[in-house]
């Protein structure tokens, strides 16, 4: 390889060599046991495959509860197809208002915590960091371990809540006090809940402190930080988000949990408490100054996984990488200082609300910038329309709808209307519902692969690509409109209220839609499935691009690389014109003979 | 392609030194996270302590206070990379900090106890709920350094600790001091201001 | 009265301030819609321009070059000078001259509301002005207001959260246990409307309505002496529940 001809004598290149060079990385023996395999593994690889079955089993968990809550919004009072006898039979099958009550709020705990969390960060964050940036696995494996199963204790918990006497958590995924707290929540389901996400956020700080340091100290000689390919910077600035600030949530549910279990006062108020009561919307700035970065936890892995793969498909290098990856980092620190959007209508002071809502605008500017760069990778390009790729353009397509309709809660004057109404719950599940899941889905496509050694089906995914995207914009969009015409949000019959009577027709088409879209992905389900049995044999760089982990075998040896590879390029080479006889270039692929340093040279 | 390699120093220490410091900085936003609720819930209040309750204790905790820093002065200087070498220093300086710990501990107990009897519960309002949840969580802090470091003793007893690996030792002092600077954080919040 | 796309979308917007959401709703949207279309276009041409196809290849750039670096500068300023900053000018208007901009006159109704699970509480202090006290008109899931004249609300829960919606006021604010929030709003028309909850308060959230009447100033006035007359009547100091109001917050 590296045939290009290179004439005159080339100076010593010397590669940046961080601190990372000097971790040592042994090759450990591959474990024999069943269960240090496949269930106590080490492995990252193996752990991103636990992650990645056990989101997609709480994303249909969750996909059911919304198929559900579409049925009662369109169809009230008819039973859900064979489901409702089951779960319901007491009422002929039709859901009463405490389950509609439980099953949102389950579901987009579910949904955040347990399905998009453990797909894009549990499962690509395990296995893309170490095999991207040329390491031989996570900095702390038995963290890594760690955090797999005290995620399934947390599971655990939301399971069992299901079954315990009055049901799981019935006051929104916020759980906002004092509905949540004995109040208004007598039964445990609510305990269990804050036990459940006091479990998983434990969880995903052990991630997060993997994935930072091994992100910090194991990068392969060469690999500077503007080396690394976006999907690392997507997952290891959601690693940072994580470790800051999932610790303000686990402070929040903790007080929750005193004031349940210890009869604290921390968020009592009302008539319930004659004296001394304290703050339930203390309650609600601990949640949102999570709860804004977690906007950003769940999207800056796809937003990574995109800015790559809209560049491996368009054969290009992507354009304005620096860029692309400081303004992911400057929306990092944005979101730090925003969360006050979320609460314009709980009576904040004036001068904060209007300071948050400044605040706010000024995401535009780092979203325009990577926008604007994402079409600069297209423009231009030899676009190879591949299903990862189909599924990296929706997330283009879904977030820029999701991200404008931002616009119209972050200004206080349309937010006090629209707050609390559908058109927020049609927002934010374009940006972290459909973008994410979309990216969740081409990043499956994409390294499936890699993971598995086989290849998917393309025309299958092609079929679930036209068939996801065109229902789910169907979908949110409807519920934009819904939103805005004033119906609020978590009503278990719309039409108790006059004034939203005639809105009937447009939400029995945003129910059609959503069933057309879980009803599609049987498609993913039965490709994944089939291509994991039968799937043709993966070659080692099937899509022919040049980050580390196409440079070894599909699936990876148990120690990912025989040798520690060197750096030598970005990880978008494509069409370099010292290449010759391809179009791609691997990250440690020499281009001629030019004569490299490693080491502590000179410094 | 010609690659030079040069010779690099066993540096695996500092990878879990970057862990620590990670996973130290995510705890403090969680501590951080406390005190804003303390701060807001006290910011609301009319008064504090509120409804003509008694202000807290000041002796016992102030002496508790100089018992955990003693102690992390002494783990400090037990656990330097030159003391490592002597394996003396390092046993003394784990059982003296332990010894502390616990007197830290105990002392806690009692200024809980009298409180408690006296009427003084967690439900007593915000300024009951703030005063036992922040130090009842911090105490359970201690308490987990407590253990962290009684892991150690064995080793330091044999003296597997005069190697590499003494960066056990090294993130255990760690977390201790974290625990206590937070302690000192709190003793200023909670009983002085 | 205003006239907004799609208004068949809508309730009636009958007040005099809630234009401002819907202008301000529409020049957003219409800034978004361009937005949009410019990048679904520059996606779907580009997807169509530069498909691969034999014997084309893609341009060798990373884009780092001064030009595209300024291009990209200047086009994200542009969308915040243009989208952004706008944005926050007609906000800041809008919350100087109506969110936060308190009615003082004379003739204001002064109102106190206090949700509970799931039912509306609404009581006016009386000839006294002041409330809480034995002469107060107090109502269930009905609110009384006259035309043209400012209503202030002061909420105070009474169990969880709840959220005083009014859809043709375009207003809405959360009521918390504990402490008063305020808001206000002036009717334009007369007319019966609906009060909802938009706030996730337990499994009846769904039921929590209220009514609205929205009478000329005589109306109000007449129904104001009588439901006065019926108060003393109906006071029992031996009711602890009827028993609540605060110290009205301006």
């Amino acid at each position: 390889m590296g045939d290009a001809t290179m004439s005159k004598p080339v100076p010593v290149r010397h590669l940046h060599v961080g601190p990372e060079f000097h971790a040592e990385q042994h090759i450990h023996p591959e474990p024999t046991s069943f269960l240090s395999r496949y269930v106590f593994s080490k492995d990252h690889k193996v752990i991103a495959k636990q992650f990645l079955w056990y989101g997609l089993f709480f994303l249909v968990m969750g996909g059911v509860m919304a198929m559900m809550i579409r049925w009662q919004i369109a169809f009230p009072g008819t039973a859900f197809p064979v489901l409702g006898q089951l779960l319901w039979p007491q009422s002929g099958g039709v859901m009463p208002p405490q389950s509609y009550a439980a099953f949102f709020t389950m579901h987009g705990t579910l949904m955040i915590f347990f399905a998009i969390t453990p797909i894009l960060i549990g499962a690509f964050g395990n296995l893309l960091i170490p095999l991207m940036i040329g390491a031989r696995d996570m900095a702390f494996p038995t963290l890594n371990l760690m955090s797999f199963w005290t995620n399934v204790l947390a599971g655990l918990c939301m399971i069992v809540s299901f079954f315990v006497p009055m049901g799981p958590a019935a006051g929104g995924w916020q759980s906002y006090p004092t509905l949540s707290t004995l109040v208004g929540s007598p039964g445990h389901g609510q305990t269990l809940w804050i036990l459940g996400i006091f479990l998983t956020g434990s969880a995903s700080i052990m991630g997060a402190v993997n994935y930072i340091t091994t992100v910090v100290r194991l990068r392969a000689p060469g690999m500077g930080y503007f080396q690394m390919p976006l999907s690392v910077w997507g997952i290891w600035l959601t690693a940072i988000l994580n470790a800051l600030f999932v610790p303000v949530l686990a402070a929040g549910v903790l007080l929750l949990f005193l004031d349940r279990v210890f009869g604290s006062h921390f968020f009592l108020a009302g008539a319930s408490i004659t004296k001394g009561g304290g703050d339930p919307v203390l309650y609600q700035h601990l949640f949102w100054i999570f709860g804004h970065p977690e906007v950003y936890i769940l999207i800056l892995p796809a937003w990574g996984i995109v800015s790559d793969l809209l560049s491996f498909f368009s054969r290009k290098p992507a354009f304005g990488y620096k860029a692309t990856a400081l303004s992911m980092s400057v929306i990092t620190l944005l979101s730090m200082v925003v969360y006050g959007h979320h609460m314009f209508v709980v009576g904040m002071s004036p001068l904060l609300s209007q300071g948050f809502m400044t605040l706010t605008m000024l995401i535009s500017i780092p979203s325009a910038v990577f926008f604007l760069n994402w079409l600069g990778t297209m423009w231009r390009g030899s676009i190879r329309f591949a299903t990862p790729m189909l599924f990296s353009l929706g997330v283009v397509f879904v977030f820029g709808l999701g991200g404008l309709t931002g616009l119209h809660l972050g200004a206080i004057s349309s937010d006090i209307y629209l707050h609390d109404s559908y058109f927020v719950i049609g927002h934010f599940h374009l940006t972290m519902a459909a973008s994410v899941l979309l990216g969740a889905f081409a990043a499956i496509y994409f390294w499936f692969p890699k993971m598995f050694g086989k290849m998917m089906n393309e025309t299958l995914g092609k079929w679930h690509f036209w068939l996801t995207i065109i229902p789910i914009t169907i979908v949110f969009c409807g519920m934009l409109v819904v939103g805005y015409a004033g119906m609020q949000r978590r009503l278990y019959n719309y039409e108790a209220y006059e004034f939203l009577k005639h809105l009937h027709p447009i939400n029995v088409w945003i129910t059609r839609a959503a069933l057309l879209l879980g009803a599609s992905q049987f498609l993913f389900v039965g490709n994944f499935l089939s291509s994991l049995i039968s799937g043709k044999k993966a070659a080692e760089n099937p899509w022919e691009v040049g980050t580390l982990e196409w440079t070894i075998p599909s699936p990876p040896p148990h120690h990912n690389y025989d040798e520690i590879p060197v750096v030598l390029h970005g990880p978008h080479e494509f069409n370099n014109p010292a290449v010759t006889g391809k179009d791609w270039l691997a990250q440690d692929e020499p281009i001629g003979d030019e004569p490299v340093a490693l080491g502590a040279v000179g410094n | 392609m010609a690659v030079t390699r040069f010779p690099v120093p066993e540096e695996s220490r500092r990878t879990s030194f970057v862990g620590m410091v990670m996973a130290l900085a995510s705890w403090t936003m969680l501590f951080v996270a406390l005190f804003f609720a303390y701060a807001v819930l006290r910011l609301r209040a009319s008064a504090w302590p509120p409804d003509g309750l008694a202000p807290l204790p000041k002796a016992l905790p102030a002496l508790n206070t100089l018992v955990l820093l003693g102690s992390s002065i002494l783990l400090h200087f037990g656990s330097r990379p030159e003391a490592e070498a002597k394996r003396g220093a390092l046993r003394r300086a784990l059982l003296g900090t332990l010894a502390l710990g616990s007197l830290f501990l105990a002392l806690q107990l009692a200024v809980w106890v009298p409180l408690w009897r006296s009427g003084f519960r967690i439900d007593t309002g915000t300024y009951g709920s703030i005063f036992y949840g922040l130090t009842v969580f911090h105490a359970l802090h201690v308490l987990a350094g407590l253990v962290a470091l009684a892991v150690l003793l064995p080793g330091a007893f044999s003296g597997t600790y005069t190697s590499g690996r003494a960066s056990a030792v090294r993130l255990s002092a760690m977390f201790w001091h974290f625990v206590d600077a937070v302690w000192v954080v709190m003793f200023v919040a909670v009983y002085l201001v | 009265m205003h006239q907004w796309p799609f208004s068949w979308l809508t309730t009636v917007d009958v007040s005099r301030d809630g234009w401002r959401a819907e202008a301000l709703f529409w020049y957003t949207t219409l800034l978004c819609v361009i937005a949009f279309a410019l990048v679904t276009f520059a996606l779907v041409y580009s997807s169509w321009k530069y498909r691969a196809r034999p014997g084309v290849k893609a341009l060798y750039t990373h884009g780092t070059d001064r030009k595209s670096f300024a291009v990209t500068g200047i086009l994200a300023a542009l969308v915040f000078v243009t989208i952004d900053m706008n944005l926050v000018r007609v906000s800041q208007a809008d919350v100087k001259e109506y969110t936060y901009n308190w009615p003082v006159s004379p003739d204001t109704v002064r109102i106190e509301v206090m949700p509970q699970q799931w039912a509306w509480n609404i009581r006016y202090a009386g000839p006294d002005g002041v409330f809480n006290t034995a002469d107060d008109v107090v109502t269930l899931n009905e609110m009384r207001v006259p035309v043209g004249r400012p209503v202030m609300l002061n909420l105070k829960a009474k169990d969880v959260i709840h959220s005083f919606y009014i859809p043709n006021f375009r207003l809405k604010q959360d009521a918390n246990p504990g402490y008063v929030t305020r808001t206000w709003f002036q009717a334009l028309q007369p007319g019966n409307f609906e009060i909802a909850c938009s706030q996730m308060c337990g499994w009846a959230h769904y039921k929590m309505k209220g009514d609205l009447i929205v009478e000329p100033e005589a109306d109000f006035e007449r129904w104001m002496k009588e439901a006065e007359g019926d108060a003393k009547r109906r006071f029992d100091p031996a009711d602890r529940e009827q028993l609540w109001g605060w110290e009205w917050v301006q």
